[in-house]
């Protein structure tokens, strides 16, 4: 069996599905185990029209549920290659046990997720809930704010994944609908140039290797439980920036494009900045220049790698700000929101103690507009301005009725 | 086409090299283990296999310790089947593309599940292997009861049994329902082979196996599986209750191919009435008090009709 | 295997069935294996029996009726005969003397202090069949 090479221009017009789809193409993957989910499905599709016009071998199993899509990943990649599938939402939480039981066996597979809400109510539009449900899952999660790193960081999750000394499972996560299915132009690499930054899989305890049978997915209970989540909790927290970091590298070489582990935007001198993730990051960053020729001293700092999570670099990155405000995409379920958690630990210690709020957006795929931004800044400047932080520490943007907010 | 293992007699069979070791925890007098010697030895081939949460799993890779002498894999209760059929996958995958390490081998996939993780929790990702059409052994170790959680019902539990969930007490004889026919069911799929087998009957186990191993695509092999401890009979008996399975005609051995062509493959000599089979077990205990002794005569109106019901389907031939 | 630190084992909880390369296991006898420590063909359940079976030689015809039927691999044959329990393995489930076929039994359940040669020594004859 053979495949052909597609010629691809240099620029293509891509939405985040089809540049997810051309770079798990480019990647070579021996088996695809999947099953289609608004807005992840044009993923599987874009796949699956590849193999049907000769551009991949390998397995394309088309299974009966997203459950199945990733039982079949996790046997596919304990026999030993290079496996990937992609989801959404509803089926990424039919997925959860099995997302546990991947990164538990440390399993290298690549997981596309395009962000959507969770029901009830149901919603097919982007927010970050389902992204948020796996957050303690042990998977690598990177994330993606328009097309363009869609393709990339699909390069980036596989170079990191399958290094032996990681043996970790990476999502690649994007917007849905907002990244997923606006298309933007996209820089592409060659077949060549893609396939070779990733290599060729290199096998490790793999089922079909006859000569050395492995058993995978043992019980431990509580003599040996606590030293395996060590150990893989170890590894994520020490092994996995520096090989992040290493593949940013090799990957600027090679593209010129440049990704950091914390995306920091005019923060050298920001007095006020927002934290957040996915499309609204563009967006933030908008407003923040905006901000500036209004005088106020406005950065923002994008997530671009949420687990393990850069609690250092956050540091380093926000030492400096006074007001901050974090921008979570996902119901915070009876607390505070993610990144208002997350943001607390970080800076809770440092000896700046800047003031922070955080802000619940976007839910269902509600806008997030710049009006939103620039009140949004405008109000942490008046933060500044006071000396102490003027709002409740956790309102609702962008949501009708009576102002919400708590705490 | 890797060539068959030749067991013509036990004598034969008995040099086979165990590839499934002892020190296991698995209850003394275990059924579980007795299929599952059965099924590797009818092979010499390189096997990948997997267990769904159960007896066979959590008794059998108790971390420091693996019993199995093949690579193995565990995912979760439901999904054994699938976890195979994406070993198989990569097989096929790295064989397209050159890069088997060992590629003149030729393993088979089995996935080994309890009734629970087949007929209940598992029974989607069995149904979506079995349409999908891989090139897999699915092995149900049919104890008709959830035994490693202590005992609850399922939906092959048999009607009059008591189970943990479904408890004869002072106004109930236990399970109402009688037990789902998977194998039907399976076969209904159009795989190449369905069987149901039970390990006191080993040539006719080994001879479906190697069969099931033979043919293109799935297979899906149904094997009653005695329980000691939720049937309630003394360890030693478990060949005996077995047997009484088998020629009570309670479990009819019988194979279907292309998901049509139906073969019985044992008839006994002398037919056990069902009331014998049913009074060997501490599980069906109750129902020998006067208020459901009427339960024993449907029992073997039941086991009748189905027998007859093989036999016509054997004669139809559809 | 001792109780090691986290760092100390194999990332995923992986075990290996045998230490090096193993191959044609499948025709490779026990005594020929190269076990590795997590093999629990290195363990014992010794410790489970209450009675445990003894076997007597002289009346076996090698059926392999036990052997079939054993579920825990303890019936040692080689060469079509059947030399011997594994006590390491056996449960003591009783089920090999139940399926033996021969009169008197070549297999039978003794308390698992009792002493083998004396229980040969006094083995039972043979039954005569009353019909």
């Amino acid at each position: 069996m053979a495949f052909d090479k597609m010629e691809l221009r240099d620029i293509e017009v891509w939405d985040g599905n089809f540049a997810a789809a051309q770079a798990l193409r480019q990647c070579q993957i021996d088996v695809v185990a999947a099953y289609p989910i608004t807005p992840s499905t044009p993923i599987v599709e874009g796949y699956a029209k590849f193999l049907a016009d000769g551009y991949v071998e390998g397995e394309f199993v088309m299974v009966e549920s997203e459950h199945a899509a990733m039982s079949g990943c996790i046997g596919a990649a304990a026999a030993g290659g290079r496996v990937a599938t992609a989801t959404s939402s509803q089926g990424y939480a039919l997925m959860v046990e099995t997302l546990y039981q991947a990164s538990g066996m440390r399993l290298p597979i690549i997981l596309n997720v395009v962000n959507r809400a969770l029901a009830a109510p149901l919603n097919v539009n982007g927010d970050h809930s389902d992204m948020y449900l796996g957050r303690d899952s042990g998977w690598i999660q990177l994330d993606a704010y328009c097309p363009q790193d869609a393709y990339d960081l699909n390069f980036i999750a596989f170079k990191v994944a399958e290094d032996h000394e990681v043996r970790l499972p990476c999502m690649v996560h994007q917007d849905g609908f907002m990244t997923s299915h606006t298309a933007q132009g996209v820089k592409t690499l060659t077949d060549d140039e893609g396939y070779g930054f990733v290599g060729d899989f290199k096998p490790m305890n793999d089922m079909l290797d006859f000569e050395h049978p492995v058993t995978h997915g043992v019980q431990t209970e509580e003599d040996w439980h606590f030293e395996h989540k060590a150990r893989q909790h170890n590894d994520l927290m020490t092994k996995v920036m520096p090989k992040i970091q290493a593949a940013f590298d090799d990957f600027e070489k090679l593209s010129g494009r440049k990704y950091n582990i914390v995306e920091k935007y005019d923060m050298d001198d920001a007095d006020v900045a927002v934290v957040c993730m996915g499309t609204s990051v563009e967006t933030a960053r908008e407003v923040a220049t905006e901000m500036r020729a209004k005088g106020i001293k406005a950065g923002v700092v994008g997530i671009r790698v949420i687990r393990p999570f850069p609690f250092m670099q956050i540091q380093e990155a926000l030492k400096g700000a006074k007001a901050i405000a974090t921008l979570d995409r996902s119901a915070p379920g009876g607390t505070v929101g993610m990144l208002f958690n997350e943001m607390a630990g970080c800076l809770y210690n440092l000896e700046t103690r800047p003031m922070l709020s955080g802000k619940i957006y976007g839910l269902g795929g509600r806008d997030l507009t710049k009006k939103h931004l620039v009140d949004l800044f405008t109000e942490l400047q008046a933060n500044v301005d006071a000396g102490k932080i003027t709002t409740p520490l956790q309102q609702f943007i962008g949501v009708r009725g009576p102002k919400l907010s708590f705490l | 086409m890797s060539e068959m293992k030749k067991i013509k007699n036990l004598k034969e069979f008995s040099t086979s090299a165990d590839r499934f070791e002892g020190a296991n925890l698995l209850c003394p007098g275990c059924a579980h283990s007795i299929i599952v010697r059965e099924v590797l030895n009818a092979t010499n081939d390189d096997l990948v296999l997997s267990a769904s949460t159960g007896c066979l799993e959590v008794c059998t890779a108790v971390y420091p310790y693996t019993s199995w002498d093949a690579s193995w894999i565990h995912i979760g209760f439901e999904n054994g089947s699938t976890a195979v059929a994406g070993a198989e996958a990569m097989h096929k995958a790295l064989k397209n593309k050159g890069r088997l390490k060992q590629p003149d081998r030729n393993p088979k996939f089995v996935s080994f599940a309890g009734d629970g993780a087949s007929y209940d929790i598992g029974f989607q990702w069995i149904s979506g292997c079995m349409e999908r059409g891989h090139n897999i052994m699915h092995v149900v170790l049919d104890n008709e009861v959830y035994a490693n959680t202590g005992g609850q019902r399922s939906s092959s539990t048999p009607i009059g049994s008591s189970s943990t969930t479904a408890p004869a007490g002072r106004v109930s004889y236990g399970e109402k329902k009688n037990k789902k026919d998977m194998v039907s069911i399976m076969a209904s799929h159009n795989i190449p082979y369905a069987a149901q087998v039970a390990p006191n009957k080993w040539k006719d186990m080994v001879k479906k196996i190697q069969h099931g191993f033979s043919v293109d695509g799935p297979v899906f092999i149904n094997a009653v599986s005695p329980c000691t401890t939720e049937w309630k009979f003394d360890p030693k008996d478990t060949m005996m209750i077995t047997d009484l399975a088998t020629d009570s005609l309670v479990f009819p051995l019988y194979e279907i191919i292309d998901g049509h062509e139906l073969n019985i493959t044992y008839r006994p000599k002398n037919v056990v009435p069902v009331e014998e089979y049913l009074a060997a077990q501490g599980r069906f205990k109750h129902l020998f008090k006067d208020q459901y002794k009427y339960l024993i005569k449907e029992w073997q109106e039941r086991v009748d009709a189905n027998w007859s019901y093989l036999n016509r389907r054997e004669e139809a031939r559809v | 295997m001792a109780n090691k630190g986290w760092d100390e084992f194999e990332i995923g909880a992986m075990l290996r069935s045998f230490d090096g390369v193993s191959n044609d296991i499948a025709t490779t006898q026990q005594e020929d294996r190269n076990y590795s420590q997590s093999n629990s063909f290195v363990a014992s359940v010794a410790d489970w029996r209450i009675e445990k079976p003894i076997f007597a030689k002289d009346f076996c015809i090698d059926c392999q009726f036990c052997w079939i039927y054993c579920p825990d691999m303890s019936i040692i044959a080689r060469d079509k005969k059947m030399i011997g329990v594994d006590m390491d393995h056996c449960k003591g489930c009783g089920i090999c003397v139940e399926v033996c076929p021969t009169n008197p039994k070549s297999l039978l359940m003794f308390p698992e202090q009792a002493d083998e040669e004396a229980e040969l020594a006094k083995w039972p004859a043979k039954v005569k069949e009353t019909k």
